[in-house]
């Protein structure tokens, strides 16, 4: 088995931050985590020198390749360690078209530059961003078998799945000086010698690309020190300032994407807090519910009822004053265009719709036979055809009409600028009526809105979180929903006449595009499995509960003490359950020294942490293996017996153990 | 229903429906009285006299009479257009909520 890992990065190129590249940093890490191969894959280019300088200094093989831009995707093109004259050229091709963080090459450029792909490994992103296009590889065709993957989920669904791509993780680290850690994001792939002819053979086989050296691909390499964990359910013990914590987050630190729950961050204590942590969790109910009220609110938004009346009352006084002038009129006055009306152009909205609804029943073929049954495709394109002409005699007249109003603006306006008679102000009739309208059914929405009603309900293990609509019943409430210092009493006096509210809203001060929460407030309850609102302890329990199922949408979940938070019971029948689940897809550790977690769960891997000074110093050793064997060992080999571990950490001691056992369980049974 | 009419030389109308027998003349009309007739024309069978010149001999009552006539005949040619839209104002938003 070769460890490896085809993707990094030594130089910095218009598609990184800036860093400086650390040979040392980079040596370190061949050694430290025991790589047997490497390749130099920069963006877009290929630093001959740098990379015969790597060469030198390393004693695995090193590889020379190039991350290339390739139509919106990465790809990593790795070549044999030779004619590197020829492989710089190509490169330096692909860095000419590359000119800024947003270009890319065609796959016809590549060819054009790498006629002969046979020479190369091809290494796309496949699950992983940005991801070379499904188009793109189908073009590569058989170049293509193995793709680079972000996460350990992601290598195993793609292991399974026989469609997809042998899966690849590489580190796609910048090697910088000082670093901290250094990832563990590599392959092991079952391969002789190290060539790209031989990689090539093994990496199309994906029963020879495994995660850990020897135990296939339920097992990683989880931080540069050594720690192995499972791909499904690792549990840590270990006694109380061990470092079971310290283990925890140099894990974290190794990976993106980590759901951490930390110790005692699930506690619920405080009824409010909790209250607005579920609604902040179920924001998307809210906004789904009130979407189309928003789109209402936006559409009225610029209506001004108490303006388009003042528009009716100008015309009907201007046309009675221009009248009683008739006998004063001067020669500006009296040209019939100086109180011509403009004409209204038609609306074409609705002819379009027909035109396209028309189109949907002559394209339709899964219901063609009912159609036709009623109307023929000759009938359909003739109506498409009348609706067509009809549309474009209408946006004829349109264009005409919008091109004489043009004319009797302009006079108009030359004509009253020079003239001493009233002008008559102009009314749009249409409008008037459509916002009086437009208010009257607001009015109504807002009105129905308000009637309080359950909108969601949602399921979650036992719990259930309902979502109801509630009226606002004071001026503070509107204040707490703004989480801000504005003043809400004079719009809340308006709250049961929607309109007046919605006009004293939009002075309080509010962003426009919010104001829409502000009219019914949703109220989120979250009931037991007796239908009664939970209690304190239920809240927490609730909490852990949505928290678990939402690290389904992490790549690895890490739960710190779990039992800080609960009781055993709780634990026993719902959080390692669903611990299990997830942890059949992702990996889940799991940090405990309550022995219903620690044992009863029955992890895959199971970790001991143990603190101990020699020579004055302090070290944290962790020692690891199967929950069933009789001994775990650390990375360097040393070995302690597991049932002792067991009763220490989660039984507090043999005798204790027993004495509980047979004495205290035994008397109360009886 | 008529709502405007010529008679006599003069323009008038109509200022509450429920009173068709008495008729105000049309340079009388104010604000309110028009969003009324606004209000009916689009609601039911509107209907007023054509504006023809010779038939009114007051000058401010010809002014009056030509120019609403005109500008509420404009809006009753698209009356079918206005009721399409007034009917689909809102609708399926208002399903949702109620």
């Amino acid at each position: 088995m070769k460890k490896i890992d085809l993707h990094l990065h030594t130089v910095p190129s218009i598609s990184d931050k800036n860093f400086f590249f650390s040979l040392n940093s980079l040596k370190e890490y061949v050694e430290k985590l025991e790589i047997d191969c490497i390749a130099i894959t920069n963006h877009n280019l290929f630093d001959r020198t740098q990379f015969e300088e790597i060469n030198e200094e390393l004693d695995i093989k090193v590889f020379p390749g190039i991350e290339i831009d390739l139509e919106r995707g990465h790809i990593l093109l790795i070549s044999e360690n030779e004619n590197l004259d020829d492989f710089s050229l190509k490169c330096k091709k692909v860095t000419d078209l590359i000119l800024t963080k947003d270009d890319d090459i065609t796959y016809e450029q590549l060819i054009e530059i790498f006629p002969n792909l046979n020479n190369y490994l091809l290494i796309p992103h496949y699950d992983k961003k940005p991801i070379i296009k499904e188009e793109t590889l189908a073009k590569l065709g058989d170049h293509i078998f193995v793709g680079e993957v972000a996460s350990l989920r992601k290598f195993k669904a793609c292991i399974k799945d026989n469609d997809k791509l042998t899966p690849v993780i590489f580190s796609d680290t910048r090697f910088v000086e000082d670093m901290v850690s250094f990832p563990t994001r590599q392959t092991y792939v079952n391969v002789e010698e190290l060539t790209i002819n031989s990689l090539k053979g093994s990496l199309s086989d994906k029963a020879k690309v495994c995660l850990s050296k020897e135990e296939g691909n339920d097992f990683f390499q989880a931080t540069d020190d050594g720690i192995i964990l499972s791909t499904g359910l690792s549990v840590i013990i270990g006694e109380r300032s061990s470092g079971k914590t310290y283990t925890l987050n140099k894990i974290c630190e190794n990976f993106e994407n980590v759901k951490y729950l930390k110790q005692f961050s699930l506690l619920q204590n405080d009824e409010e807090k909790f209250k607005e942590l579920v609604t902040k969790r179920h924001s998307l109910v809210s906004e789904d519910y009130l979407k189309e009220f928003k789109d209402v609110l936006y559409d009225i938004k610029d209506i001004d009822l108490k303006e388009n009346e003042s528009d009716v009352e100008k015309y009907i006084e201007s046309l009675k004053k221009y009248a009683n002038e008739s006998d004063k009129l001067d020669a500006f006055s009296k040209c019939l265009l100086y109180n011509e009306t403009l004409f209204d152009t038609d609306d074409l909205e609705n002819l379009n719709k027909l035109i396209k609804a028309t189109e949907v029943l002559l394209k339709n073929i899964e219901y063609k036979t009912i159609i036709n049954s009623h109307i023929t495709d000759e009938s359909l394109k003739n109506l498409i055809k009348d609706l067509i002409i009809k549309h474009t005699e209408i946006y004829e007249a349109n264009l005409k009409k919008g091109w004489i109003n043009d004319i009797i603006t302009r006079v108009k306006d030359e004509l009253q600028f020079r003239s001493n008679t009233t002008t008559i102000e102009d009314v749009d009739f249409n409008k008037v009526l459509i916002d009086k309208l437009k208010i009257k059914k607001f009015t109504e929405l807002v009105n129905s809105i308000k009637n309080e009603k359950e909108i969601d309900s949602k399921e979650i293990r036992g719990f259930k979180v309902i979502a109801k609509t509630k009226k606002y019943t004071g001026a503070s409430q509107l204040k707490n929903k703004s989480k801000s210092q504005l003043t809400f009493s004079t719009a809340f006096g308006n709250y049961d006449n929607p309109y007046k509210y919605f006009i004293s809203l939009k002075s309080v001060g509010l962003e426009e595009t919010e104001l829409y929460k502000y009219f019914v407030d949703i109220e989120y309850k979250t009931l037991n499995k007796h239908g009664f609102e939970v209690s304190g302890g239920e809240r927490s329990e609730f909490n852990l509960l949505h928290e678990i199922s939402d690290a389904l949408k992490h790549d690895v979940l890490l739960i710190d003490e779990p039992e800080s938070s609960f009781d055993n019971i709780f634990l026993k029948n719902e959080v390692n359950e669903l611990i299990k689940e997830i942890s059949k897809v992702i990996p889940v550790i799991v940090v405990t020294h309550n022995n219903t977690i620690g044992a009863s769960i029955k992890p895959d891997y199971l970790l001991y942490t143990h603190k101990q000074i020699e020579n004055g110093e302090i070290i944290h050793k962790v020692f690891y293996g199967h929950p069933t064997s009789r001994k775990l060992k650390t990375s360097e080999g040393e070995e302690i017996q597991n049932i002792d571990i067991l009763f220490n950490c989660l039984e507090a001691g043999q005798e204790t153990y027993y004495e509980r056992k047979n004495r205290t369980y035994e008397i109360l049974k009886d | 229903m008529k709502y405007l009419k010529i008679d006599d030389n003069k323009g008038f109308f109509i200022k509450d429906k429920e009173q068709p027998t008495i008729w105000t003349e049309i340079d009388q009309i104010e604000k309110n009285d028009l969003l009324y007739l606004l209000n009916h024309s689009t609601v039911e069978d509107f209907e007023f006299d054509e504006y023809v010149e010779a038939n009114i001999g007051n000058k401010a009552h010809q002014i009056i009479y030509k120019h609403l006539s005109e500008k509420l005949q404009s809006f009753l040619a698209t009356k079918d257009r206005f009721k399409d839209e007034a009917e689909s104002i809102y609708k399926e938003t208002l399903e949702k909520y109620s």
